[in-house]
């Protein structure tokens, strides 16, 4: 048994963090496959769209986007979750995200991915949406940087370099820790992937450097990408879309989102990984506050829209606010206030039932609800425009449906994948975490601590004198 | 492996380590030739601290700025080159112009942090300066660069200490 | 001095015929989608008449508005346009570059009078139709959004055979097909910058509205509305 002065068992850390990694079971292959078939029938209904034509889609006049751009902006909604989580707690020197920032930073990667294939899913003619990036070329054009997809463009790609660096690098010490720790196969993968790690004091501190530049960074550009994304609706006249409240409005929806995903995701972890002791539940409970408090925010937005919309009494506007409230769209409506408010609030305000059972359920309820929310933003709005000989409606096919439910599949697949290749709890900062709230002589039971401030040489006599000794009792 | 010829101890922790760190250093090495390798890092003590450097949230700056003026080139310059008027907006509208620059002035903050970390960690360097693979149970590795000029009391030092991390913890 | 093309619709003559609707479709190649794209909605015409139906019966009057692309000077449908697709032209024309479009249909959700159309598969005319296929105008494929150009292939005919026979155009010269075919002569086209064509003197009107143009779309085509004195026949 390894065990530092501070209490540290590596090997035990080290054993059941990696162990995901060092083995798959049948179980594993077999998620995989039934993943992996649902993410085909997907691809084959795109590929079937595109010999056929978009037609083959739902969507139609007046109704032009439909279930593509509601799971797009779902999508780079669902990508806040890292963001959150890592960033904005890292800075915040927040003690409990440690076991928690890769799970978030893999879903902000992966939701980003995903999303971003919509924009040439729905398109008309995907085999010229390389227009949008700004080369020279024959045409004598460059991209409308007045449209505000150019800035979608711009944005989510900036997102995504930024997120996949920022997953990235703390994981190269893990990928150390695996070529040193396996053998084989293995040992080379790990190898190439750690990218020459030794661990040296210069590295550590450049590393640190970076990922907190990264923190500092990744918060801006991801407030920016979901106002950009919002902005594809307001700079349009079109009825409730015109609305300076959909920056804001978009970016909290997102964070909600993403926070209610990330929870998924850790239950399944935590479940199927055998990670109790690494995800306590004092983590799944500061989430759970953390989504109350954004389901709050978002009936705020919510109710401030719709009573400014009431109250203006604009004829187009309020046509579409009783389509979604009294009209043909209530159903759905009713359901996602209930999902994205009536049940979580609950669950996640009442100390008993803020379980991680409950907690679970409202996350589940906050992912329905707000793919709703999308849906409910984007078709009813466009079916009910200005003038009444053009109203329509909107009906998704097969090839809607079977895609959405393909990029679900997908990224649960991602996600398992991932899971099995890398330690999907960074095990390093586990680690110094644990070994700051064991050098702290506070209570054990505390979990968010203010890192001690660097004094210089004579740390190390420091904790002499709080009176540490080392496993065989001797104090140093 | 072969690996540049270099002599090291390895530490049970990072208060040994920085015994041995303080040891070297009153033997007469120099702080730059030695080498500290651990699995965590270890910014309270002073082994992690000597190798801070300043200059890397400046150079992120330097570079966020040239990603802000391409930016800023890009649109400006290419609208005006091929000016295409759309909706009665001016060709280039300042607003805009101002969340392009914005965008390439982040991708290229994010793009300088990886190359200068990159560059200057180093990574991709697996060959040069001494490893353990005790490193990965926790252990932490206090190595020197080997010289022909290495004062002999340096070395006196780093036997004793691999002979004390032999016989086991005192 | 440049032209600017604009429209008046006078509602006091509109009959609903759609006259404007078969003509446009003839001139223009715009496809025939099916009775079962039509029920999706897909159905595409560039000029539309729609009827309003006040009253009840047997009191019941019908309003008649044939909608068509306003041309709007502060066009939404422009500035949205990732590729340029959508512009304006230095004549006023809102005009639509077929081969730009990469079908993101971002401008037919930013256009409020909802004129504009997409390819949503490709086009086919049976045989012997396709040989009804006018030349000046190309015919869209899959993924291409298209609307009225104020039959801009005519304007420029006529603009060139103008130049060539080195003189200027003359009132109501080029006639898009909507304007040509209105048996009761309710739509007006010309110069909106000569003060003397019959456009300008309409757009001059009392009896002229914009169709929304609360929305500050600026949109050149000029809507005249039906006198007093007929709503008070029975």
């Amino acid at each position: 048994m390894t065990t530092t002065p501070d209490q540290i068992n590596h090997d035990l850390i080290n054993h059941d963090l990696l162990r995901p990694v060092a083995r798959a079971s049948a179980r594993f292959f077999l998620v995989v496959a039934m993943l992996g078939l649902v993410v085909l029938a997907g691809l084959s209904a795109w590929g079937y769209q595109l010999y056929s034509g978009i037609g083959v889609a739902g969507i139609r006049r007046p109704v032009f986007w439909g279930f593509y751009i509601t799971n797009f902006v779902f999508w780079i909604g669902i990508s806040h979750a890292g963001t959150l989580i890592s960033a904005i707690l890292r800075l915040a020197n927040a003690g409990w995200r440690r076991p928690v920032t890769r799970c978030a930073e893999v879903i902000t990667v992966f939701a980003l991915c995903i999303g971003a294939m919509f924009p040439v899913i729905h398109l008309g003619r995907p085999w010229v949406a390389f227009w949008l990036v700004p080369y020279p070329n024959e045409r004598g054009l460059w991209p409308n940087y007045r449209s505000p997809l150019v800035w979608d463009f711009f944005a989510i790609n900036t997102y995504l370099i930024g997120s996949a660096t920022f997953l990235i690098l703390p994981i190269i010490p893990d990928f150390a820790l695996c070529r040193d720790k396996f053998s084989g196969w293995r040992k080379t993968f790990y190898g190439v992937l750690a990218l020459g790690w030794r661990g040296t004091q210069r590295q550590w501190h450049r590393l640190e450097t970076a990922m907190h530049i990264m923190a500092i960074v990744i918060i801006p550009v991801a407030v920016s990408v979901h106002t950009i994304v919002s902005w594809d609706f307001a700079m349009t006249p079109v009825p409730i879309w015109h609305s300076t409240i959909f920056a804001p409005y978009f970016v909290a929806g997102a964070i909600f989102s993403g926070i209610a995903a990330l929870i998924v995701a850790m239950v399944f972890l935590r479940h199927f990984l055998h990670l109790e002791e690494y995800l306590p539940t004092v983590c799944f409970e500061n989430l759970g506050k953390l989504l109350l408090l954004m389901s709050l925010l978002w009936v705020y937005f919510v109710f401030a829209e719709r009573l400014t919309i009431w109250y203006g009494n604009q004829p187009a506007e309020v046509a579409v606010l009783w389509l979604t409230q009294n009209g043909p769209y209530r159903y759905l409506f009713w359901t996602m206030v209930a999902c994205n408010f009536l049940i979580p609030f609950p669950l996640l305000a009442i100390k008993k039932l803020r379980t991680i059972t409950g907690i679970f359920v409202a996350s589940i309820t906050v992912v329905v609800g707000m793919w709703l929310e999308r849906y409910l933003i984007i078709v009813p709005s466009l079916s009910r425009k200005f003038l009444p000989y053009a109203w329509g409606t909107y009906r998704p096919t097969w090839v809607e449906i079977t895609i959405t439910a393909a990029t679900f599949a997908a990224m649960a697949l991602l996600y398992v994948v991932f899971a099995k290749l890398v330690p999907i709890i960074s095990i390093w900062e586990l680690k110094v975490g644990m070994r700051e709230e064991s050098e702290s002589s506070s209570s054990v039971g505390a979990v968010s601590r203010v890192r001690p401030t660097r004094s210089g040489r004579g740390e190390h006599e420091t904790l002499a004198g709080v009176g540490f000794k080392n496993s065989q009792g001797v104090k140093l | 492996m072969s690996r540049t010829a270099s002599l090291y101890t390895i530490c049970p922790d990072a208060a040994v380590a920085q015994r041995t760190v303080d040891a070297l250093l009153t033997a007469g090495a120099r702080s730059e030739d030695i080498t500290v390798i651990s699995a965590e890092p270890f910014d309270r003590y002073e082994f992690g601290q000597h190798e801070e450097s300043p200059l890397m949230p400046w150079l992120v700056v330097l570079g966020a700025i040239l990603g802000g003026v391409v930016g800023f080139l890009l649109v400006s310059l290419t609208t005006k080159s091929y000016p295409i008027v759309t909706g009665g907006m001016p060709i280039t509208p300042g607003w805009i112009t101002g969340i392009i620059t914005y965008e390439l002035t982040m991708l290229a903050a994010i793009l300088t942090t990886l190359l200068v970390l990159l560059l200057t960690a180093p990574l991709f360097r697996w060959r040069q300066g001494p490893y353990d693979v005790q490193v990965a149970d926790g252990k932490i590795l206090v190595g020197i660069n080997p010289q022909r000029n290495l004062p002999d009391k340096v070395r006196e030092v780093l036997k004793a200490c691999q002979d004390r991390a032999e016989r086991g913890p005192v | 001095m440049a032209h600017r093309w604009g429209m008046a619709v006078d509602l006091d003559r509109c009959t609903g015929c759609e006259a404007c609707v078969i003509a446009c479709r003839a001139e223009n190649n715009i496809p025939t989608v099916g009775e079962e794209q039509a029920q999706k909605g897909r159905a595409i015409h560039w000029m539309r008449v729609e009827r309003y139906y006040e009253g009840e019966f047997p009191d019941v009057r019908v309003k008649f508005q044939p909608v068509l692309c306003q041309q709007c000077d502060n066009a939404p449908c422009e500035p949205v346009c990732p590729t340029y697709a959508s512009y304006h032209t230095n004549e006023g024309l809102n005009g639509q570059v077929y081969n730009r479009c990469i079908g993101t249909r971002y401008c037919a959700n930013a256009c409020p009078y909802t004129v504009r159309f997409f390819n949503f598969f490709n086009p086919a005319w049976d045989k012997p139709l396709h040989l009804q296929l006018n030349p000046d105008v190309s015919v869209r494929q899959v993924g291409i959004m298209e609307k009225c150009t104020f039959c801009v292939q005519r304007i420029k005919s006529a603009e060139i055979r103008a130049k060539e026979e080195k003189r200027e155009l003359k009132d109501g010269e080029p006639a898009p097909a909507c304007v040509q075919t209105c048996p009761p002569r309710a739509l007006v086209f010309g110069d909106l910058n000569d003060p003397e064509s019959e456009v300008s003197r309409l757009a001059r009107s009392h009896r002229g509205v914009k169709l929304l143009g609360e929305l500050g779309t600026q949109p050149k085509v000029t809507y005249l509305q039906r006198n007093e004195w007929n709503d008070n026949n029975t």
